[in-house]
């Protein structure tokens, strides 16, 4: 009840505020996309620099600022610079949902490029609204098949091949190779969508594993020497031979290097997926050269040492000048390669991209990008899944990956049930210098 | 004391609501955003400055306590699927049954004994999510508030709607809170926290009083946790880090442990400090290992000059200001 004029009047000013405020609460937002003017396009990317992920991963925003850099200096994008704004996620889910957040209501960025993690950038894109925004989510560096859902992830583009596609891939490479098929084989993963995905690949191929998925499952972050030493001993007891393991780099090393402490590392033969098979990764992190020699791995790049290739070897040259003291590995390859595929994306555009544009490009243009992977690029109206399969080889002590026989077999494959095929794919030729013309 | 009448409180809380009503419907999205944090915050530290400020209870663990709160309405909407305003309802009522609990085991000790538990609290918490399914492991949960109501219109974005929640939210809290403090419990509280002796002496259940405290003080984090969860989209155990519990206490310290009035600077402080280090790190061309950790020596290089400077707050620099000019016109005036 309103007791006295006073009370009254403060009723009557703050209804009259009230209505004020709803109303300028409904003004028309402004139509322009944001993050790109006549002279800059302003890209954001959320992935870690600091931590256990940030010591393997970290030097990907810097190679992607390295290629960038270097395309700018060659007159950018039809006369735009591009301007690549990072943010340190930590590889922390939540930290990551607040920096991608940040880098599109404070940064104001055009679009999001080459955001690292699945459990990071799910977070990350529901809580940026970037389907709400429309906002293109470039090129994300994740195998999770789950992105390619349309309805909930509209404008994200994964740009690795899924690791259910990985999972079939070396299922059949098991089963083809006889020396392989006929051993007791375990498969050690992380207990999320990652290690999933792979066991969704692995069910879809119909090979079984001699321990049930559960027993090898480990939390994301949660593998210690301890622990792997104790699942190496309980594994070597059951009688396992084959080890395939789906884990990050630092964690095959830490399994790796658990086994040379049991002196298991020549009792186990090694799978390692494209993820943890970075074997510069772990030679950096402390496993014997002679522990790699010998380790099969799954990959979609050319070695990255292998300087007669002439993608690696233009982004070499690129890596001396642009990204000084900073050496050259799967990382930088797939950080430059990412920049390449996102230049390619911004000219097919058109010269005056929009947000809209920009994605209805990938998905009509994308699969004939040039790009240094062996493997065809899958993008279109109804998949935003980039590479569609891998080959396999196996690691010498200086890390190299090898394809067994001389050539690398191609194999092609989707996220689902649809067979394991060998491709005849040839990829597009180096554009001239490295710089799309597109 | 002075106190302020309670029909004055009320209008000053509507009329803050009003403030901040106008303001979401002036500034940019951005700042919308921020604002959604600075509340948040405020909580988390108004929710300090009870427990510490005045029950004298120190906790290093409110971070496991926003923690239960934040797991509490996530679970509520996921497997539950109840709805978000709900869940935060939710997300209070289990922090506060956590914090009962806390108190009932934590009310005999004091000093670094309290310190400790609730900093093993704050450790320990937040991991025992990868160690349960159902709480998503290190991945964690989502949680999706949806669209706002399209009342509003289609122009309403989400983050305003988030700004609207949490000052609401912080508002009935903060104005619940202060009722207490300007009652016979608050004064208790104070007894308590000054000579617990004495208190004792005067008939106070002291026992009694410290599980109280920690019971609201815990429902209050549990909202920040709740609301927290919202802004982010999901909580996970990284969201918790022990590092949110020195930062919230920083807060509180910097801004008055003694006064609720502070609160809100309180969690300004804590927003602005990434924005200012980002500024600092642009300038002097730093990398981003050092845009990384500027925040972290900013807040402690604050939180020291606050302890040298202004233990009880900025209000006792300007209280003993005004101090200093009416006893010197005093003393003019005798002689």
């Amino acid at each position: 009840m309103i007791r006295n004029n006073r009370m009254k009047r403060f009723s009557i000013v703050s209804s009259a505020v009230i209505v004020g405020a709803l109303l300028l609460g409904v003004a028309p937002a402004t139509a322009a996309d944001p993050g790109i003017t006549a002279k800059e396009i302003k890209l954001g990317m959320s992935s870690p620099i600091q931590g256990d992920a940030g010591k393997v991963y970290g030097k990907l925003p810097g190679a992607m600022k390295a290629y960038f850099n270097y395309i700018n200096d060659n007159g950018g994008v039809y006369g735009r610079k591009i301007t690549l704004i990072h943010r340190d996620d930590k590889y922390a889910p939540t930290l990551a949902a607040k920096q991608t957040t940040q880098l599109v209501i404070n940064d104001k960025v055009f679009a999001i490029v080459g955001a690292l993690g699945t459990p990071t950038h799910t977070l990350a894109y529901g809580s940026a609204q970037l389907a709400a925004k429309k906002i293109p989510d470039l090129f994300v560096n994740t195998g999770f098949s789950g992105f390619d859902d349309l309805v909930k992830y509209p404008t994200a583009f994964t740009v690795l091949p899924s690791y259910a596609m990985e999972a079939k891939v070396i299922a059949k490479y098991i089963k083809d190779t006889p020396a392989l098929a006929s051993l007791p084989s375990a498969f050690i993963a992380q207990d999320d969508e990652f290690g999933k995905d792979s066991t969704k690949g692995f069910t879809a191929s119909g090979y079984k594993f001699a321990v049930p998925f559960k027993d090898t499952f480990y939390p994301q972050g949660g593998m210690s020497l301890d622990r792997a030493k104790g699942a190496l001993t309980t594994l070597n007891g059951l009688g396992i031979k084959l080890l395939v393991l789906n884990t990050t780099a630092d964690v095959s090393a830490t399994i790796l290097k658990a086994a040379e402490s049991l002196k298991l590392e020549k009792k186990f033969t090694w799978i390692i997926g494209s993820v943890g098979g970075d074997s510069n990764t772990m030679l950096f992190l402390g496993v014997s050269p002679a522990t790699i020699d010998g380790v099969i791995a799954a990959s979609f790049f050319p070695d990255a040492k292998d300087s007669t290739d002439p993608y690696i070897k233009q982004f070499m040259t690129i890596n001396s000048k642009y990204n000084k003291g900073i050496t050259f590995d799967n990382v930088v390859l797939q950080g430059m390669n990412t920049a390449m595929l996102t230049v390619q994306a911004l000219r097919a555009a058109g010269k005056n991209p929009t947000r809209a544009g920009l994605i209805e490009a990938i998905q009509t243009k994308g699969s004939t990008f040039a790009s240094a992977a062996l493997l065809p690029l899958n993008y279109s109206k109804t998949s935003h899944v980039g590479y569609n399969g891998y080959w396999v080889g196996q690691l010498n002590a200086k890390g190299e990956l090898k394809p067994v026989g001389g050539t690398p077999t191609i194999y092609t494959t989707d996220s689902k049930s649809g067979p394991v095929v060998v491709s005849s794919f040839k990829r597009a030729p180096l554009p001239k210098n490295g710089i799309p013309n597109n | 004391m002075k106190t302020i009448k309670s029909s004055v409180k009320f209008f000053i809380f509507i009329l803050t609501g009003l403030i901040l009503l106008i303001t979401s419907n002036i500034v940019g999205e951005l700042q919308v955003y921020q604002g959604s944090y600075v509340l948040t915050y405020g909580v988390a530290i108004a929710s300090i400055v009870l427990l510490t400020g005045y029950s004298g209870q120190l906790s290093l663990g409110h971070s496991a306590l926003m923690a239960v709160g934040a797991y509490a309405a996530a679970i509520a909407t996921n497997t539950y699927g109840v709805t978000p305003g709900l869940a935060i309802v939710i997300a209070v009522l289990a922090s506060i049954i956590f914090g009962y609990l806390l108190g009932s085991v934590v009310a005999r000790l004091s000093g670094p004994y309290l310190a400790g538990t609730t900093l093993a609290l704050a450790v320990s918490l937040p991991t025992l999510a990868n160690q349960f399914s159902f709480m998503g492991g290190e991945q964690g949960l989502m949680f999706d508030v949806g669209t706002p109501p399209s009342r509003f219109g289609e122009s309403f974005s989400l983050y305003k709607w988030f700004f609207w929640i949490c000052a609401v939210a912080a508002l009935v809290t903060l104005y619940f809170i202060s009722n207490i403090l300007s009652s016979r419990y608050g004064r208790m509280f104070k007894a308590m926290r000054d000579n617990q002796l004495a208190a004792q002496l005067a008939g106070i259940n002291t026992s009694q009083l410290k599980i109280m405290a920690f019971s609201i003080s815990s429902g209050m984090a549990g909202m920040a946790g709740g609301l927290m969860v919202m802004l982010i989209s999901g909580v996970s155990p990284s969201a918790f880090p022990l590092s949110l519990s020195f930062l919230l206490l920083t807060g509180a310290v910097v801004t008055g442990v003694y006064s609720l009035k502070g609160v809100m600077l309180g969690g300004l402080v804590l927003v602005a400090m990434p924005e200012i280090a980002d500024i600092i790190a642009l300038n002097v061309g730093g990398s981003d290992r050092l845009t990384a950790t500027l925040p972290g020596f900013l807040v402690s290089a604050l939180l020291n000059l606050a302890v040298m400077f202004a233990p009880n707050g900025p209000g006792q620099l300007l209280n003993r200001s005004h101090l200093k000019k009416k006893l010197g016109k005093e003393i003019n005036d005798q002689k």
